[in-house]
């Protein structure tokens, strides 16, 4: 018998990274059972972390209660990373890459990846980029299709302080000589970035460098329309049906590029109640999730 | 990959403590220690981290183990102003006085008798303050004893003369004037606020390392000139349980001195169980952890241990 687990583990990404995770697995009957059953690697959100509201905090207990287990890890994306500096979204793949030769070293056959809204962009990087065999499909959560163009979108929607094109100004001044290269960064504010006000609630905070790698025009890797061709994983995309943050046509629009570069095992589900966290509906979600996770059981 | 679910000393369990509408989140580690009649230790110590600060980083990680090899189980707690708290303006030092509360309540629930409250950095202005509002043994019986880990004298002054010396951008005084405007102190409630930041505000560059974040709001009643709630040396003063301050000797943030001076205003209030130790290191005891694990472990024993 091999017991319930809640296990925090750390082990450093490529370049010494320290990421914290949490394995999240129910009992099985024998240690084989364990591994030969899908575990979901879980990829969190802007500022988010493995207990972060929504998904991240809800998903793995209802999963588990399906006999499906979950990893979930804190990316150098997590926290106040992309205010400090660290989290550089090009970087972010050792993360998961890190987290998925653990979660192979310990055992585990079919490892399917779940990234939630910006967890998302980060997974198809890495799908493109450099998937195990042991990694066996993907889940994208209120996934879109650009980040910078999203980002762009709402700054302008907004009439956020500074706009998105000073911006990309100020950073190729302070990111000179080359940003991949330079040791000039600083923090900066966005005012108005995801509502009216300047109250803090409706502000972002970026460095100009992750900001750059993120959101900036020259992001390539996070403009997932460009690159989610590449992906040959079987893919499910679950989107709320009322999702004000990222649209109904930025999946459809991926779905489509998808299934024009030949990947058949594309499916998109609409979660009807939910907005950008589709665990507003837990039933609906866990029900698509469970009934699509079916086909990697022997 | 390091497993720090359990070693012998300890089991770990991630907890969400109900919190109102809330929770609060914490990482639990039960020691495995026990005497020689299998009698478990009912002391815990309550951990609290620093700015931007979580249950995961610094000390509240690397002392718990140690602890727990000694015989005592901690429970180390995110409150309000851990990681976002200060930049998104819900960040505000009195209010996490009732989730203290309410973790006390948790521990008392498991059957511990003896809770020590333990802080780091910013965290020892939570725990000074805690401790000063629950001075009354009466109705606070199982608070017995307060841990500071490089505590500011007062935070508010800390802050000021750090700026001041490394040339702040806006300045300590500019970000006063600015958030008197903003938030019209004594007038909460009216919704004003905004987010800043403060270049060279911990080191004489404008790379993010050397940058703070606040709102005005949170600025005000943690560094502002009238909050007096951080100001360690006025809590202290009102504390009548064992005090222990640890500080390192080459901290660039707070000064050595003001562990010095927290100590002499505990004692000249009459607290008679003040001590205070230097550890030769910076402001987060690195390559110094199992030290400073063996002086609150020693430090225990003589107060605690069964």
């Amino acid at each position: 018998m091999v017991s319930r687990q809640r296990r925090l583990l750390s082990f450093p990404a490529e370049d010494g990274f320290l990421i914290n995770a949490l394995l999240v697995a129910g009992e099985f009957n024998r240690e084989e059972d364990l591994y030969n059953t899908p575990i979901v690697l879980l990829v969190h959100g802007v500022l988010g972390h493995f207990l972060a509201r929504g998904t991240p905090r809800l998903l793995p207990n209802a999963l588990e209660e399906n006999g499906i287990s979950s990893f979930l890890i804190n990316s150098r994306m997590a926290f106040t990373g992309q205010m400090f500096g660290g989290a550089i979204f090009d970087e972010s793949i050792m993360d998961v890459e890190a987290a998925v030769d653990v979660l192979v070293k310990e055992g585990f056959r079919k490892i399917i990846i779940l990234g939630w809204s910006l967890g998302a962009n980060i997974s198809v990087y890495y799908a493109v980029n450099n998937s195990h065999p042991n990694v066996k499909g993907l889940i994208l959560e209120g996934c879109s299709s650009s980040l910078p163009r999203s980002n762009k979108r709402r700054l302008e929607k907004w009439n956020s302080v500074p706009s998105y094109d000073h911006i990309y100004e100020i950073a190729k001044k302070v990111l000179r000589p080359d940003p991949v290269t330079t040791q000039n960064d600083r923090v900066f504010i966005i005012y108005r970035a995801t509502g009216p006000t300047f109250d803090p609630e409706d502000v972002e905070l970026f460095t100009y460098r992750t900001w750059w790698f993120m959101r900036g025009p020259e992001a390539y890797n996070a403009k997932t329309e460009e690159i989610i061709s590449g992906v040959k994983l079987p893919t499910l995309f679950i989107h709320g049906d009322e999702d004000y943050i990222v649209g109904h046509e930025e999946p459809e629009s991926l779905v489509e590029i998808m299934r024009n570069a030949g990947n058949e095992n594309v499916q998109l589900e609409f979660i009807p109640k939910a907005r950008h966290d589709c665990m507003e509906n837990p039933t609906a979600t866990v029900d698509t999730l469970i009934n699509w996770l079916s086909n990697f059981k022997d | 990959m390091k497993d720090n679910n359990s070693t012998k000393y300890m089991e770990q369990e991630l907890v969400s403590i109900p919190f109102g509408k809330s929770k609060i989140d914490g990482l639990y580690y039960n020691s495995t220690i026990h005497d020689e009649d299998d009698k478990k230790n009912d002391t815990v110590i309550i951990h609290v981290h620093g700015f931007l600060g979580n249950f995961l980083d610094g000390s509240q990680r690397f002392l718990p183990p140690i602890l727990a090899e000694g015989g005592y189980s901690s429970l180390a707690i995110n409150t309000r102003m851990a990681n976002f708290g200060l930049f998104f303006g819900y960040g505000i030092l009195n209010d996490t006085i009732p989730q203290i509360d309410r973790v006390v309540e948790y521990l008392e629930e498991l059957g511990y008798k003896n809770i020590i409250l333990s802080g780091y950095s910013l965290g020892t202005s939570i725990v000074l303050r805690y401790a000063a509002l629950r001075k009354d043994a009466k109705n606070f019986p199982h608070l017995k004893g307060v841990i500071t880990l490089a505590a500011p004298y007062s935070m508010p002054d800390s802050i000021r003369r750090r700026w001041n010396s490394l040339g702040s951008e806006p300045s300590y005084d500019e970000v006063l004037e600015e958030a008197k405007e903003i938030i019209k102190p004594g007038r909460e409630g009216t919704g004003h606020d905004r987010t800043i930041l403060i270049y060279k505000a911990r080191g004489d560059s404008y790379r993010p390392e050397h940058t703070e974040i606040y709102t005005y709001r949170t600025w005000w009643y943690l560094a502002g000139p009238e909050a007096d709630t951080a100001m360690g040396y006025k809590q202290i003063a009102e504390i009548k349980v064992p005090i222990l301050l640890i500080q390192g000797w080459y901290d660039q943030i707070v000064k050595p001195e003001e562990t010095h001076d927290l100590a002499q205003v505990a004692l000249d209030a009459g607290n008679k169980d003040v001590s205070a130790f230097y550890v030769n290191a910076g402001h987060k005891f690195e390559e110094k952890e199992e030290e400073l694990g063996d002086i609150i472990v020693r430090w225990l024993d003589r107060r605690f241990k069964l």
